[in-house]
């Protein structure tokens, strides 16, 4: 009887651990994966270190959505490229320049306002089919035809409007920007001219209006339905599978009768019509057109397809994808300003996210448990370097200062010359006594938990079960040494660093299991 | 034989050539789109024509392109020219160059950034940690001690993008003890600065002003204020520069006060003391230009000053 229970909880307990395991396999299998996962570690890292509003309050998640459109929608068009095996280096210069003529007709010559927009948009088409002509019917490698684009573009675009600032534009571009769909069901109610349903309705808008519907505007709802337009095209239409066979293999698809020239022609035609659509909801939440517009947006729109796990060679990859490296770009800037993260480490910081995000994306491919143990490995072992450069920087920064401050003293007493700011690295006496005792009272325990990174890198090395276990015992035990001594702050990174290293055992486990419920479902 | 004629018709070509460009003005500019330094080229180009000489001018291809200017710099000084004004877009990165110039005795003005590592002939420009202690005093005056306000940077490995910060902090701080600066760093690109300030006023509703270092910080701003359905006032505006779109927004109640370089100024003297200099004069080695505190009270004398109608 109660051995029979005891097997029936065993067999649950294996069919959720299957079930997980089912889900982890599928979710890995997504190329979007890796961008999913940075954005998500961020998320949780930029909550814990912000004050004010969560900032996983929806206002905040809609700005931020609200302000990756205009790169995004950029992007979207440049994944279509980059799928088939191109690349598009003007779509910066592009979007500057459709954003500035556009801006400048609206403006200066008296047209209506969705005119302009219109013109825009062509101007942005005729670019595309430029690129596309000498690309797939000249023959032109694409990285030097669009690199030229990025420089005629840009001084087109400087020429033509005088690099000079319009006036305010006309309120039609709202609608590609700031306009807010609730904010005239707002004003009716305040002015209290709604009745009936729409009065309870307006009511609702109202209470929340600070809380949600303020920042629902046009940038965010053009963005979504965009990526899902061009998600369903990619996916289900003839344009999007072309596109995948050109990018995979297009000896092979000129052969199967595809007319790969017209599709890569297409390809630019729509990437360019994406830069200019981008300016035109750049230009909604922008305070005026200006031909300055867009620069570097080629690099940003790159790293965002690419992040999204989308191969530069081609013929592998997802727009979904490209969607979560943009917005996973544009959380990182929201994310580090609002945490208030000093300048210079922003971009430390930035650069390491997206390697972050790749080195997932290039561990998923794999498909190898050991890859997957030895990324587990290497998180433990940044885990524990991290929780180590706690006292470890305080060390070595106090080190450097002093060598800093000996050898300037020496190159003043050798007679050299310098400007003033120069000789701050020169510290005063109470300075240097300072500096003494803070060497040492760290390195001891930096020492220890150096030991302890070392530790981490042999059982990775190892990939020993035995061993992992007992690191993550060590890994814990250093987590209290660390509390003990007031560094509690770093304390949770050893925690994980414990989880992430007696889980390495785990993992080929659960690769076995996953190929045999695979072989098991057929 | 045929050789030293030929050598002799080059140096002729190249005597006759030096003669054409005797009167040349290296001007390096740091860039031709931005709205602050089209009045400063515009002053540049309006004291050549002045004094007569002949004005060439070149610029980064985008701005903080150091490798591009240390080229022009290299070519200007091999066409001949006799004096070279440069506006650096690397305080210490450009000092060889200069150091080279100073040497090979052409005289080097340095425009609105000055040059760390090597001595100028002259240095014209507004102090920016002057001017940016005035406007930190002034926009104490305008919050409360406790207040939150935002300050939007310029470029932080540039020494004007530090200056600007470093004087607005420490006066606002000294008035203001008590009071949080959150910062938006920027690269001098106002939609950066319009994205920083739109993910704080968002989070925040504490924020009583946006001060900046440059003025197209000031239209990103009220840009992100419009973009949240703020009205002009609701979180104050204050600029540096004095550029004529942040005087015409302080007209329209969203900026309260402005720092304005006289940037028209720093041009046109610019090149008048690149031009005394190559002819043997004697120059002062540092020529500030001045600046104007414009608030809406002053905003029309301002704008008579500097001729924006």
């Amino acid at each position: 009887m109660l051995g029979s229970i005891i097997i029936g909880v065993k067999m649950t307990a294996l069919r959720l651990q299957d079930k997980a395991i089912t889900h982890l396999v599928s979710f890995f299998r997504k190329e979007w994966s890796g961008a999913l996962l940075a954005i998500l570690i961020l998320s949780v890292a930029i909550e814990m270190v912000t004050s004010g509003k969560p900032f996983f309050h929806p206002t905040n998640l809609m700005t931020i959505l609200n302000n990756s459109a205009a790169i995004g929608v950029v992007a979207g068009g440049m994944t279509l490229v980059i799928l088939a095996a191109g690349i598009d280096l003007s779509v910066g210069a592009v979007m500057g320049m459709v954003a500035a003529v556009t801006g400048y007709i609206a403006s200066y010559w008296g047209i209506p306002a969705w005119m302009a927009i219109l013109c825009g948009l062509v101007l942005g088409g005729l670019i595309g089919a430029l690129h596309g002509t000498l690309i797939a019917y000249l023959g032109m490698p694409a990285f030097i035809v669009t690199l030229a684009g990025l420089s005629v573009w840009r001084g087109s675009a400087h020429l033509s409007t005088g690099a000079q600032a319009t006036p305010k534009l006309p309120s039609t571009f709202d609608l590609f920007g700031r306009y807010n769909p609730f904010s005239g069901i707002r004003e009716q109610f305040q002015s209290g001219e709604l009745t009936g349903v729409m009065e309870t309705f307006g009511a609702f808008v109202d209470a929340n209006w600070m809380g949600f519907f303020r920042t629902f505007q046009m940038s965010m709802i053009i963005f979504v339905v965009f990526f899902i337009l061009l998600a369903v095209v990619v996916s289900n239409m003839r344009l999007g599978r072309y596109i995948y066979a050109i990018g995979s293999n297009e000896q092979g698809s000129r052969q199967a009768g595809i007319n790969t020239r017209l599709y890569t022609l297409y390809a630019y035609v729509l990437c360019s019509m994406g830069a200019a659509l981008g300016a035109m909801l750049f230009l909604g939440r922008a305070p005026y057109a200006k031909s300055d517009y867009g620069q570097m947006w080629e690099l940003n729109a790159i790293a965002a397809v690419v992040i999204g796990g989308t191969s530069l060679f081609g013929g592998r990859g997802t727009i979904i994808g490209t969607f979560m490296g943009v917005v996973l770009i544009k959380l990182i800037n929201n994310g580090l300003t609002l945490a208030q993260l000093e300048t210079f480490w922003q971009m430390v910081v930035t650069g390491l996210i997206i390697l972050v995000a790749v080195g997932i994306d290039i561990v998923r491919q794999s498909k190898s448990a050991i890859k997957v143990q030895q990324m587990l490995g290497v998180v433990a072992i940044v885990l524990a370097l991290f929780a180590a450069l706690t006292p470890l920087s305080a060390l070595i920064s106090s080190v450097i200062s002093l060598h800093e401050h000996n050898s300037m003293m020496a190159m003043q007493n050798a007679g050299a010359k310098m400007v003033s700011y120069q000789y701050s690295r020169l510290l005063d006496e109470t300075g240097v006594l300072n500096l003494h005792t803070i060497i040492a009272d760290t390195w001891m325990l930096s020492l220890a938990l150096l030991a302890l990174v070392a530790g981490a890198v042999f059982a990775v090395i190892k990939l020993n079960k035995t061993l992992s276990y007992a690191m993550g015992i060590v890994f814990v035990l250093s987590a209290l040494a660390l509390i003990a001594a007031d560094m509690a702050a770093a304390a949770p990174l050893l925690i994980l660093g414990a989880c992430a290293i007696t889980g390495l055992p785990a993992v080929p486990y659960m690769f076995d299991r996953a190929r045999e419920l695979d072989s098991a479902n057929g | 034989m045929k050789m030293n004629k030929l050598i002799g018709v080059i140096a002729a070509g190249a005597l006759l050539s030096s003669s054409v460009y005797a009167d040349s003005i290296g001007y390096i500019t740091k860039s031709a789109t931005n709205s602050g330094w089209m009045m400063i080229n515009q002053g540049a180009a309006d004291a050549a024509a002045e004094a007569g000489v002949d004005l060439v001018t070149v610029g980064p291809t985008f701005q903080g392109d150091l490798s591009s200017q240390l080229e022009v710099f290299e070519n200007l000084l091999a066409q001949g020219v006799n004096a070279i004004a440069v506006a650096p877009v690397d305080s210490s990165g450009i000092a060889p160059a200069v150091q080279d110039a100073m040497d090979s005795g052409v005289a080097v003005v340095a425009i609105d950034t000055g040059v760390t590592g090597a001595k100028v002939t002259s240095f014209v420009a507004t102090d920016n940690y002057a001017v940016a202690k005035v406007q930190g005093a002034y926009a104490a005056t305008l919050v409360n001690d406790g207040d939150t306000i935002i300050y939007v940077t310029g470029n932080q490995a540039q020494s004007t993008g530090q200056e600007r910060r470093n004087g607005f902090t420490e006066a606002f701080k000294t008035a203001r003890p008590n009071s949080e600066i959150l910062e938006v760093p920027t690269e001098w690109n106002s939609a950066q600065a319009q994205e920083g300030v739109e993910a704080i006023l968002n989070a925040r509703d504490d924020v009583k002003m946006v001060a900046n270092a440059w003025d197209g910080g000031t239209m990103g701003a009220k840009a992100a204020m419009e973009n949240l359905g703020l009205s002009a006032g609701d979180v104050l505006l204050v600029g540096f520069d004095g550029a004529t779109d942040a005087v015409e927004a302080m007209e329209a109640g969203w900026v309260h006060a402005d720092t304005a370089q006289m940037l028209y100024q720093m041009g046109y003297q610019g090149i008048k003391t690149a031009v005394a200099a190559s002819q043997g004069k004697e120059v002062s080695a540092r020529i500030d230009t001045g600046f104007f505190l414009v608030t809406p009270t002053t905003a029309q004398a301002y704008k008579d000053l500097v001729g924006i109608k």
